[in-house]
């Protein structure tokens, strides 16, 4: 069954917890969770898990502070989960790393939804490879390398980088990245792709305030350049 | 003022202006008429008595310097006459009587003994007989015929005063006891006229004077009174744009004063009224905003309960199952309830914001469509290519709840036609949506738009929230457009969405953020335009993210509620 996720649920509350923990166990997930952040890092370090789902509002060390931690470490997909659906909220939470985020309630097939989006994009398609200046594209190992050196992106940061590597040179709206990288519907949040931008930008560009591979197009949304 | 100001502001300044300077000017016009008034009373009244007093003292002095010359003459003259004096020696006697030092002229008239009238005359040039009024003609020939008068005055002296060519003249007449000649006299008032006129000019420069000054002192008095009148309407002004804060200095210990100490407390007392006022709304604001966010959590555990029990539904005792599928339906119902609650609130908070875009508007409103599985139902018509900046998921909300009410309550097809208005300098995207019901009853009409109303109260509960309506109406508020329902007149209701085709001059949007924020999810299928956003220099450096999280905004997160209609 493809997309099927082996998830880590970071969630304070009981209820919800118990809650998704069924919903998601009966769309064909494995599911661990955790009660609080510090909990859900060992429980990462531990266990592997391919997808975190993460409660912004956790005691103790916050959602944001835990997404900004295993950033550190490591490049899987992170859905938040939170409760305010507050533009700082949203703004800060995808500074922090995330990939994606759902806001509460959240009905299961939507989680579900979003959980499968987010696994497919790691999923490797052609096996062909693709060089922009010193960033080299391994579409068959799914693997980018900038100077020779292997970037750590995440899976999102990574097909997003595809997409736009797929059109080099042709300008991409934010909603046709919303609907090709995140699968989102006509009314996707944009913040998402800027957000995302930003963090891939920090790993690929040589100077990220002043980007040379991935330009901004005013009026109309990104685009890939090859440096000359 | 009244509802015209709103209308033209010119005009309404204008009536303002004119009704605040005939209000200030009428108090100033009283009280300068009053002074003047006054002032014209007393000095006319003292001139008056001042002028008539002075005029008797100086004709009655030269008037009896005159009369007392000529009788004293007269006399004189009259006892030297012979007996039946000839008429030339009477002409030389008249000419010897005028020739004193008073300046009269003389005419004596005398009845000879032939019969024949004797009129000698000192100057026929400027006194004749015929000058003499008639009527001191027959008082001086009218005997007395008192003895002891006769006796004291024997010569019956008349007098007087006559005008001819404007100057002003002392007529005397009398006659010489015992058949003397009759005698009369005229003197020239003239030097006392001018005298008297000199006289009236000077009084009356003093009272134009006096009039002057009363005027200047009125409005002295007037300034005076009106400058702190003018600086309290001026805070009471300040006071009703919402001023509450607006205070006056206060001066003194009379009325003026007094009426001040009174405005500062009555606006003290507003002040504090309106502060209460307005912590118990924002507090139960808070409480409606908190209840709503602390419903969410267990909403999340419920809600993800139910879809797995949704699923198992089929497999369940059919005993159990209804059960189970009510408590399901129940819990998306509340959902949608607490999602709309939280809207509410953000627009009664005033915290809803607004993530503008160019849209395509037949797009937005086919990918609503078709987002909901509702292409069937509804038709789409009217000009295409129509874009408009606006907050395409506040849009979809509006969309969701004008199409879906339509459909529950109109029923299919519902005609959606979408029209640009550029009439009187508007720049306006209409959408209306007609339904092929029965129409809206006039009395349910006023009250579409209201929170929770329910046409009537016998009508079963529909599965709306009560709120779709009202939050859609917030909606187009928000953008600066409006929303009207009406009646069609070949039936069913219309319900006329009118937008602006700016949006952002009303909202002061951040203009390089673009941001939409939404819940929605993963739903297939996605016409909306391909060619959204506008790029933000922002996000050419990484500290832009920055900038945007101190936003305060609120990605105003109705989505999934906003999919069902209500009325």
């Amino acid at each position: 069954m493809t997309g099927v996720a082996f998830l880590l649920l970071i969630e304070d509350d009981d209820a919800v917890r118990t809650g998704l923990e069924m919903g998601l166990t009966r769309q064909g997930h494995r599911v661990i969770t955790a009660p609080s952040g510090e909990e859900g890092l060992r429980l990462l370090r531990e266990q592997r898990p391919d997808l975190i789902v993460l409660d912004v509002g956790l005691p103790g060390i916050d959602g944001f502070e835990v997404c900004r931690r295993i950033r550190r470490t490591d490049q899987l997909p992170i859905i938040l989960l939170t409760a305010r659906s507050d533009d700082i909220d949203v703004v800060v939470g995808l500074e922090s790393g995330a990939d994606d985020y759902v806001v509460k309630p959240v009905q299961i097939r939507v989680l579900d939804a979003r959980v499968r989006a987010v696994m497919r994009r790691g999923e490797r398609e052609t096996s062909d490879s693709a060089a922009f200046g010193a960033i080299v594209i391994d579409r068959a190992a799914m693997t980018v390398t900038k100077n020779g050196q292997e970037l750590k992106l995440t899976p999102t940061e990574l097909r997003l980088l595809l997409e736009l590597s797929r059109r080099p040179g042709q300008a991409l709206s934010r909603q046709q990245l919303l609907r090709l990288v995140w699968e989102h519907d006509y009314l996707g949040d944009s913040r998402l792709v800027d957000a995302c931008v930003q963090r891939l930008r920090a790993k690929v560009e040589d100077v990220p305030s002043s980007p040379k591979l991935i330009r901004t197009v005013r009026g109309v949304g990104y685009r890939l350049d090859a440096p000359q | 003022m009244t509802g015209g100001a709103t209308g033209s502001g010119t005009g309404g300044r204008l009536r303002r202006w004119r009704q605040g300077a005939l209000r200030l000017t009428s108090l100033r016009f009283r009280l300068v008429t009053v002074f003047a008034l006054v002032a014209l009373i007393a000095a006319v009244s003292v001139s008056g008595i001042a002028y008539w007093l002075t005029r008797d003292a100086v004709l009655t002095r030269s008037q009896n310097a005159a009369l007392n010359d000529f009788s004293t003459s007269l006399e004189q003259r009259a006892s030297s006459l012979p007996d039946q004096p000839p008429c030339h020696t009477l002409r030389s006697t008249a000419g010897e009587l005028a020739s004193t030092s008073q300046g009269y002229q003389v005419v004596l008239v005398m009845e000879m003994s032939d019969g024949s009238v004797c009129v000698a005359q000192s100057d026929p040039r400027t006194f004749t007989l015929e000058m003499v009024p008639d009527a001191l003609t027959e008082a001086v020939h009218t005997r007395r015929t008192a003895p002891a008068d006769a006796e004291a005055a024997p010569f019956h002296l008349y007098w007087q005063r006559i005008s001819m060519g404007g100057e002003p003249y002392l007529v005397g007449g009398a006659q010489v006891m015992g058949g003397g000649p009759t005698g009369y006299m005229l003197a020239t008032l003239g030097p006392e006229q001018d005298d008297l006129d000199s006289l009236a000019w000077s009084l009356g420069i003093a009272t134009a004077l006096a009039l002057l000054g009363s005027v200047v002192l009125a409005q002295t008095a007037a300034t005076t009174v009106l400058r702190p009148v003018q600086r309290l309407n001026s805070a009471a002004r300040r006071l009703g744009d919402g001023e509450l804060s607006t205070r006056l200095e206060e001066r003194g210990a009379d009325e003026l004063a007094e009426l001040t100490r009174t405005f500062n407390r009555t606006a003290a007392a507003l002040e504090e009224r309106v502060a209460d006022l307005r912590a118990r709304e924002a507090a139960s604001r808070r409480f409606v905003a908190d209840m709503s966010h602390e419903l969410r959590t267990p909403m999340t555990a419920i809600t993800a309960v139910t879809d797995v029990l949704e699923d198992e539904v089929d497999s369940l005792d059919p005993m159990i199952a209804p059960a189970v599928q009510l408590v399901v339906s129940e819990t998306r119902r509340l959902n949608v309830l607490v999602e709309n609650l939280m809207e509410v609130t953000r627009f009664d908070a005033g915290t809803a914001r607004m993530v503008l875009d160019d849209v395509n508007i037949v797009d937005q409103i086919t990918a609503c469509l078709d987002d909901r599985a509702w292409l069937d139902a509804v038709q789409v018509s009217g000009e295409r290519d129509v874009v408009a900046r606006l907050d395409p998921r506040r849009l979809d909300v509006v969309l969701a709840n004008l199409i879906g009410n339509a459909l529950k309550h109109g029923g299919s097809p519902v005609r959606v036609t979408v029209f640009e208005d550029r009439a009187e300098g508007r720049d306006d995207v209409v959408i209306a949506v007609a339904d092929n019901g029965p129409g809206i009853p006039a009395e349910v009409l006023p009250h579409v738009f209201d929170r929770f109303y329910k046409a009537s109260a016998s009508r079963p509960r529909s599965e709306g929230s009560g709120l779709g309506l009202s939050i859609a109406l917030e909606n187009a508020h928000l953008h600066g457009g409006e929303i009207t329902a009406h009646n069609a007149p070949e039936g069913g209701a219309v319900f006329t969405l009118r937008l602006p085709r700016q949006a952002a001059a009303r909202t002061g949007e951040h203009a390089p953020e673009r941001q939409a924020g939404t819940e929605r999810d993963s739903r297939a299928g996605d016409p909306g335009g391909p060619d959204s956003p506008d790029s933000p220099d922002a996000s050419e450096d990484a500290g832009a993210a920055h900038a945007r999280g101190d936003r305060p905004a609120d990605p105003a997160d109705t989505a999934p509620a906003g999919g069902k209609g209500e009325r």
